[in-house]
């Protein structure tokens, strides 16, 4: 059909702008799918993984969970295992803390093995490892591994390697990361054991609500229970996804949303820019419905393209981009990009929506007659607004009036493009506020409150000699760092205890990074988990330590402001007074220690902290980077494509005024200055909402990390020569365009 | 009276491919200041581009273009956009107004391009549309508008009015009002007014008849008692 030549014209002519079309719906598509699929990912693998695996719907603690114990508790669980779970060393250097399952029967929260024989509960002489282990001590399958363990010490074959639902998040209280290096854990068969076995840990699924579980569990005699959500791997990672959703929900929003803004808009204007074409059409005898479809494939083709082009590459590559940092912290056995119908719904609305634009402002045009049609469509400015009369008025430039008649006269366009604007500074300023922010919480931790060079690890058998001999030669302090258990006004959480005396290798903060001191007798909480848990100075918190069952009462003195872990500090003998032990786990130095001493499991130094905490922050700023990045292409689309839709839109005018005499600098300067004050605007109401953001994601970046987010004007003045850049930039396209106007074919046509 | 324009073995091809399209050939003539002149010929005989290349809106392929004695073939661009400034006032068939601004503004836009005091609202008046001074080209009817557009065009004074087709898109009535003003302009002004048309009749009213085909002149007649606009037979 010779339509269908027209449309290969007209797009051959507006080429530019099916380019921007195009492009636009792939970048929304893109960003939004890709960022989606990265959190879909993480459920469906994790949630894939837990399945494949039988993961336990909880698990009971005891001293021994004897026949007649588990008979009852049998009655009303569908399916049970118990295991004894022990702490070990492997024998090897610096003796890394293995955490040992020996199994009954390995039907529940089994072992992934990835490499070697399935879990076989029968074998007696075989270790299933850690893998992670494995990789980071370099052993391999057949190797023999001996544990050391209350004063036994057993010898096994390694029969597999692989992952445990267990151990998605594997805990180490004395690093930011997990260090593969120094911990594991590994599964045997319970005849495995040296002698006869006391089942310390009964793993159970059940059929029915976790109230009524806990109701029926109560006739039976158990030290704790803990259920599958409140399990730390778990909860761990759910915490990280639910960070990934956070941040999945602000971005690709606000990308699909100016994305869709844009491309609308632009539909609309192409079509009434078309205006008298489809009068001729008509005029020459078309029917309605061939003229429609002729302009609805206008948009189709180039958007469905784009869409389609986007919901493939999204979902293919961004969460690679992410995946490599979350597998430095997380351990499963794969990784793999997740996919939601609503991408397809999203990329399908996105093609549904530009063709219904198309098709109103089309019907809109070919509804009226085609004499009408042939005419151009008059402004809808009605009356002069009140600063039109004013004195004022008339002491403006031709510039500033013309400018504003023209926003006056087409309201949407230049709410597009405030709109478009504001959404693309919005993410720019939250992207930056979250790199800004990180590297406060670094500088924070690292410069203000850490003082020392290296902390050496203490092995858990450590030598009280050795110990006093390193503290000597290193003149260090001792402290104990453990993970621990709170619970106060009916919220729970794992956080962190700090039991150190006071030295001058670390300073304690408040919230504006002053040093405070926590006195003698005062148990200090965070500000972030006083927030969380609502408490003030004086209210009571109940908590023990991780693998220990000592809950213990505890009365708060003193709030301190800690940026990257959050948690409790008292003093060594503040520890005591509330009936624990002090035992430590680190030696704080300001010296090098180099010695290779059995009680010192290992050294890290303030340089590898600080690596360990880019590293953790990978994944945050992979994400400040994709978001920079997709805000900056966007905020090229957006402005290119207003150019362009004012530019064919003016053309005549500018033409007009080219042969009136105009010269070509003023009327770049025309468009330059709409351009400068849509950008203005657009800008200035980005701000607010990009705190906003900024403050959704700090929130979104972690549960340990506190921070309160604030406005730089180095971060202000980066998107300001960001966005006007790209602003001034576009405009610069433009003015060619003006200086090459041809004015007599632009003057010929009655459009 | 004395030469103002003169249009000196003008040429100006077109090429679309490998095929050159002679749309101006070898065209010599003269007008002098004042001068009321028709340019008449079949439709793509060259009028458009005629004045398009005297308007300094295209530029000639070879030949001379000399206006108050300035070569303008060879001006550059800044030039060019000088010489429409001072010099020409269009009027096209579709009054080509700002239509953000109104009937005044559009009239007061000239003071942003040459140093003449314009008072908008007596130029108006002068075209007869001081009662619609506020309104924007999209409130006026066509004839206003082409009125506004030549006062536009007056109000900056130029050397010569060039106008394509003013009337082709009005009634025969407000066509003669406009015409009539055009040629009240010529005469009590003493401004150059060039109209292109294709109505014959316009030719008793002009001092001079250029008639165009193909490209070339086929005829330049002088008329040595033109009647009045409003006194023809329409
Ligand atoms: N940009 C162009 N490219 C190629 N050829 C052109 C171009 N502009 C005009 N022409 C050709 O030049 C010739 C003269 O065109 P012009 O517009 O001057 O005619 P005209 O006398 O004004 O006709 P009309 O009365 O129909 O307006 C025509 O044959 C036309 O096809
Ligand atoms: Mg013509």
């Amino acid at each position: 059909m010779s339509l269908s030549k027209k449309m290969l014209r007209d797009i051959k002519i507006n080429k530019t702008q099916f380019i921007a079309i195009f492009l636009m719906a792939f970048l929304g598509i893109f960003a939004y799918t890709g960022i989606y699929a990265e959190y879909y990912g993480l459920v469906q693998t994790s949630d894939g993984f837990y399945t494949d695996t039988n993961m336990a719907d909880a698990w009971i603690y005891n001293t021994d969970f004897d026949n007649a114990s588990l008979d009852k508790i049998n009655g009303f669980t569908t399916q049970s295992d118990r295991q004894e779970v022990i702490q070990s060393q492997a024998d090897m250097e610096s003796k890394p803390d293995i955490t040992l399952h020996f199994i009954e029967k390995g039907t529940i929260s089994k072992f992934y093995a990835t490499e070697g024989e399935d879990f076989n509960p029968n074998d007696d002489s075989g270790v299933w490892l850690d893998t992670r282990f494995a990789e980071a001590r370099d052993l391999k399958i057949g190797d023999k591994i001996t544990f050391e363990f209350d004063n036994r010490t057993i010898t096994k074959e390694i029969r597999g390697l692989g992952y445990s639902p267990e151990y998605i998040y594997e805990v180490s209280p004395s690093s930011l990361t997990p260090d593969f290096n120094e911990m594991g854990f590994a599964y045997l068969s319970a005849k495995a054991y040296p002698e006869d076995l006391k089942y310390n840990t009964l793993l159970v699924k059940y059929d029915m609500s976790d109230k009524d579980f806990e109701a029926k569990l109560s006739s039976i005699d158990y030290l704790s229970l803990t259920k599958k959500e409140d399990q730390l791997s778990v909860s761990k990672f759910s915490d990280e996804m639910a960070q990934h959703k956070m941040i999945g929900d602000v971005f690709p929003i606000v990308f699909i949303l100016v994305t869709f803004l844009t491309l609308l808009t632009t539909m609309n204007r192409i079509v009434a820019h078309q205006r008298t074409q489809i009068g001729i059409l008509k005029a020459v005898g078309f029917k309605d419905s061939s003229i429609i479809l002729h302009y609805l494939s206008y948009s189709f083709w180039p958007v469905l393209a784009g869409a389609i082009l986007g919901l493939i590459t999204g979902p293919m590559i961004i969460p690679q981009m992410f995946y490599p940092s979350m597998k430095t912290n997380y351990s499963m056995p794969s990784w793999n990009p997740g996919f939601d119908v609503s991408f397809i719904y999203i990329a399908g609305l996105m093609v549904v929506l530009s063709v219904l634009v198309t098709y109103l402002s089309c019907r809109r045009i070919s509804k009226e007659n085609p004499a009408n049609t042939l005419r151009p469509k008059a402004p809808n400015v009605s009356s002069k607004a009140i600063i039109e009369k004013s004195r004022f008025w008339n002491r403006l430039s031709f510039n500033m009036r013309w400018n504003w008649r023209d926003a006056r006269m087409n309201k949407f366009r230049a709410l597009m493009a405030i709109v478009g604007v504001m959404g693309c500074v919005a993410l720019l300023i939250a992207a930056f506020g979250m790199n800004d922010s990180m590297a406060e919480l670094k500088s924070w931790e690292y410069d203000d409150i850490v003082h020392y060079e290296s902390k050496l690890l203490l092995s858990s058998q450590a030598n009280p000699m050795e110990l006093y001999y390193v503290l000597n030669e290193t003149n260090g302090s001792f402290i104990m760092q453990q993970s621990i258990e709170i619970k106060a006004n009916d919220v729970e959480d794992t956080v962190t205890l700090l039991a150190s005396n006071n030295t001058d290798l670390i300073s304690y903060t408040d919230s504006n990074r002053n040093p405070i001191d926590i006195d003698e007798g005062d148990v200090s909480i965070s500000t972030k988990l006083a927030d969380k848990f609502n408490l003030a100075i004086g209210d009571e918190i109940r908590w023990h330590i991780v693998g220990e069952d000592d809950w213990v009462t505890s009365k708060i003195g003193q709030i301190h402001a800690e940026p990257i872990s959050q948690g409790l500090i008292m003093s060594p003998d503040t520890l005591k007074d509330q009936g624990l032990n002090f035992t430590p786990t680190n030696i704080i130095t300001d010296e090098k220690f180099g010695e290779n001493l059995d009680s010192i499991k290992s050294v890290t130094t303030i340089d590898k902290m600080k690596e360990s905490w880019d590293q953790m922050t990978t994944s945050v700023m992979m994400m400040v980077y994709v978001v920079t990045f997709v805000a900056g292409a966007l905020a090229i689309l957006v402005l290119y494509n207003l150019g362009i839709l004012s530019f064919t839109e003016m053309e005549r005018e500018i033409a007009t005024l080219k042969v009136l005499g105009f010269k070509t600098n003023t009327l770049r300067k025309l468009l330059l200055t709409q351009n400068i004050i849509f950008t203005s605007i657009g800008f200035i109401l980005g701000i607010p909402l990009g705190f906003y953001f900024m403050t959704l994601m700090m929130n979104a970046a972690g549960d340990s990390l506190y921070y309160i987010p604030t406005l730089t004007l180095g971060n202000i003045a980066l998107s300001a020569v960001i966005t006007f850049a790209i602003a001034i930039g576009v405009n610069l396209m433009f003015s060619d365009k003006i200086k090459d106007l041809n004015m007599v074919e632009a003057l010929k046509d009655v459009e | 009276m004395s030469t103002i324009i003169e249009f000196k073995n003008v040429d100006k091809e077109y090429k679309s491919g490998e095929h050159i399209l002679k749309a101006m050939d070898n065209v010599n003539f003269t007008i002098d200041k004042g001068e009321f002149v028709v340019i008449l010929g079949p439709s793509g005989a060259g009028k458009s581009t005629l004045l398009n290349l005297l308007g300094g809106l295209d530029s000639v392929t070879s030949g001379q273009i000399i206006v108050n004695g300035n070569h303008v073939e060879s001006f550059n661009d800044n030039q060019l956009t000088e010489y429409r400034a001072k010099n020409v006032g269009f009027i096209f068939q579709f009054y080509n107004l700002i239509p953000n601004l109104t009937a005044i503004e559009n009239v007061e836009l000239m003071k942003d391009i040459v140093d003449v005091d314009i008072d908008g609202l007596s130029v108006l008046d002068s075209v007869g549309l001081g009662n619609h001074a506020d309104q924007f080209p999209a409130q006026l009817s066509g004839g206003e508008q082409q009125r506004v557009s030549i006062a536009r065009a007056v109000a900056k004074q130029p050397t010569m009015l060039l106008c394509d087709e003013p009337t082709g898109a009005l009634d025969s009535k407000t066509g003669v009002l406009i015409l009539n003003l055009l040629q009240d302009m010529s005469n009590n002004r003493n401004t150059t007014v060039i109209i292109v048309t294709h109505n014959a009749i316009l030719a008793e009213a002009a001092d001079k008849v250029i008639r165009i085909k193909n490209g070339q002149i086929e005829s330049i007649a002088v008329n040595e008692n033109p009647m009045k606009v409003t006194d023809l037979d329409w």
